[in-house]
């Protein structure tokens, strides 16, 4: 199966591993992906917050170029592209005078416009719990996770139609298929800080905080996330979060397809486990995967 | 500001001009307001906004262009969409911040969060040059324009260790291929 992947800036810069694992783990469900041709950035946060008709415009060219490439889907493993690229088809649709423009400034056609899905949901859709379950060599039994969705995988539900925007549970049965256990918690879709890691930390700091607070209260070893900003929001605070707030967490942040690689048997090293901040290695050691 | 108007609001109080653009440019009606409130109880940032979503909607009802193109909350809305699912009525509160935001940029409004407008546009001129966004260069461009070397200098340096931040930029082959999106840009404010 081929399908359309638009990896979005991050993974080709401080989000390497989470491209690598999903990759990796595509490779082995037998899904190919083919990787847009010279994507651009989607338009997330600084385009839509000041200037709508740039941002819509980028990612129309996103979408204008998987309809060069003859694919009727494209699929992002970053929750603000999928947003972003969904946003614009919404747009796109609503709107015969904005595609009659995108189309002039594009030098395209936009009156067929490709699906638009996150890797999560690719994966349920394309081959359901059980066909996801079916690779496993390790399960993940005796690790406890909090799963978390942050804003954009699921909300606004109008505009991306997955899951539950209020309680989502499509990454849990996915976790729990692969043999580990999920916490019940109350922050699975809170905000982790957004875009404001560099310009408002203290922001970041705060709502970060609040949730990793929320995964240890649950009982939670680890966090399990489907978006590259809310890793590293997640991931690199916590020492401010333990000077400012006096709480330790000390809690993995682990991308969902580092996770599957894992029960999938390939090594920390294949998957960036090392690169993450807060180490994950002697959690998983501690619970014998190597 | 006369926190009266945060009461729900008589109709002879309403000056609609305001609530008519956005009707007009954004198809959004702010009359099917129910004033519940929800907007506000799910906000992220609803904790530290000057005004929250709710009592924005109220400024756009009575037309108080001034308050809502200086309001800091326009800076710190972190776009989490939680107001517009929370809805009942469905009102985009993000898209109307994003839409007085980019207004009052414009205008040349200076930003309550001068900071976050300069990263903003400093992410803009990395897509303009780029085509893409990296950490590394945006950082370095941040930085340059604050001063504020050693803000986060230990982070980036346990960042470098684990390789995140050794990677040669990622670019596309013809960034040139956007100048038709970017050209009309309308604003080059840069904070």
């Amino acid at each position: 199966m081929d399908i359309a992947y638009f990896p979005g800036c991050s993974l080709h810069a401080m989000a390497h591993e989470y491209d690598r694992s999903a990759r990796l783990v595509c490779e082995r469900l037998g899904i190919n992906l083919v990787e847009v041709e010279d994507w651009n950035c989607c338009g997330a946060t600084a385009g839509h917050s000041l200037d709508h008709e740039l941002a819509l415009g980028l990612s129309a060219r996103n979408l204008s170029i998987v309809n060069r490439m003859d694919r009727g889907e494209v699929t992002t493993p970053c929750p603000g592209c999928f947003s972003r690229l969904k946003t614009a088809v919404h747009a796109l649709v609503n709107s015969e005078s904005m595609t009659r423009r995108m189309e002039k400034r594009l030098d395209a056609t936009l009156s067929r416009l490709p699906g638009v899905t996150h890797l999560l949901q690719l994966l349920m859709e394309a081959r359901g719990l059980r066909g996801l379950a079916q690779p496993v060599v390790k399960p993940l039994t005796g690790l406890r996770l909090a799963v978390y969705y942050g804003c954009l995988l699921t909300r606004p539900h109008r505009i991306v139609q997955f899951d539950d925007p209020e309680q989502p549970s499509s990454m849990d049965g996915l976790l729990q298929a692969l043999g580990a256990e999920t916490v019940k918690w109350s922050h699975k879709t809170e905000c982790c800080g957004g875009s404001f890691a560099a310009s408002e930390p203290g922001i970041v700091i705060d709502l970060g905080g609040q949730v990793l607070e929320a995964a240890c209260r649950a009982g939670a070893e680890a966090v399990v996330v489907a978006c590259p900003m809310c890793q590293v929001n997640l991931d690199s605070r916590q020492d401010e979060i333990k000077k400012e707030r006096g709480r330790v967490h000390n809690l993995p942040v682990l991308y969902f397809t580092q996770l599957m690689g894992l029960a999938y048997g390939y090594s920390p090293r294949e998957l960036g486990l090392r690169r993450l901040l807060v180490s994950p290695i002697s959690l998983l050691e501690e619970k014998g995967f190597f | 500001m006369d926190t009266e108007i945060f009461t729900p609001l008589r109709l002879d109080e309403i000056d609609s001009a305001l609530q008519l653009e956005l009707k007009e440019k954004l198809d959004i009606d702010i009359e099917a307001c129910l004033e519940c409130g929800k907007c506000s109880g799910g906000c992220s940032n609803g904790h530290i906004f000057d005004y929250t979503p709710r009592k924005i909607v109220q400024l756009v009802k009575i037309g108080d262009e001034e308050t809502l193109a200086g309001m800091d909350a326009l800076w710190i809305c972190l776009s989490c969409q939680l107001c517009l699912d929370r809805c009942p009525s469905g009102i985009d509160i993000p898209r109307i911040l994003d839409y007085l935001r980019e207004k009052a940029v414009t205008q040349g409004v200076r930003a309550s969060r001068p900071d976050v407008h300069l990263f903003m546009e400093l992410m803009l001129e990395e897509v303009r040059d780029k085509g893409r966004v990296s950490e590394v260069p945006l950082m370095i461009r941040f930085k340059k324009k604050t001063g504020q070397y050693l803000k986060d200098a230990g982070l980036g340096f346990r960042m470098f260790l684990k390789g995140k931040l050794g990677f040669i930029p990622s670019r596309m082959q013809k960034p040139e291929d956007l100048k038709t999106i970017l050209s009309e840009r309308k604003s080059e404010n840069k904070g």
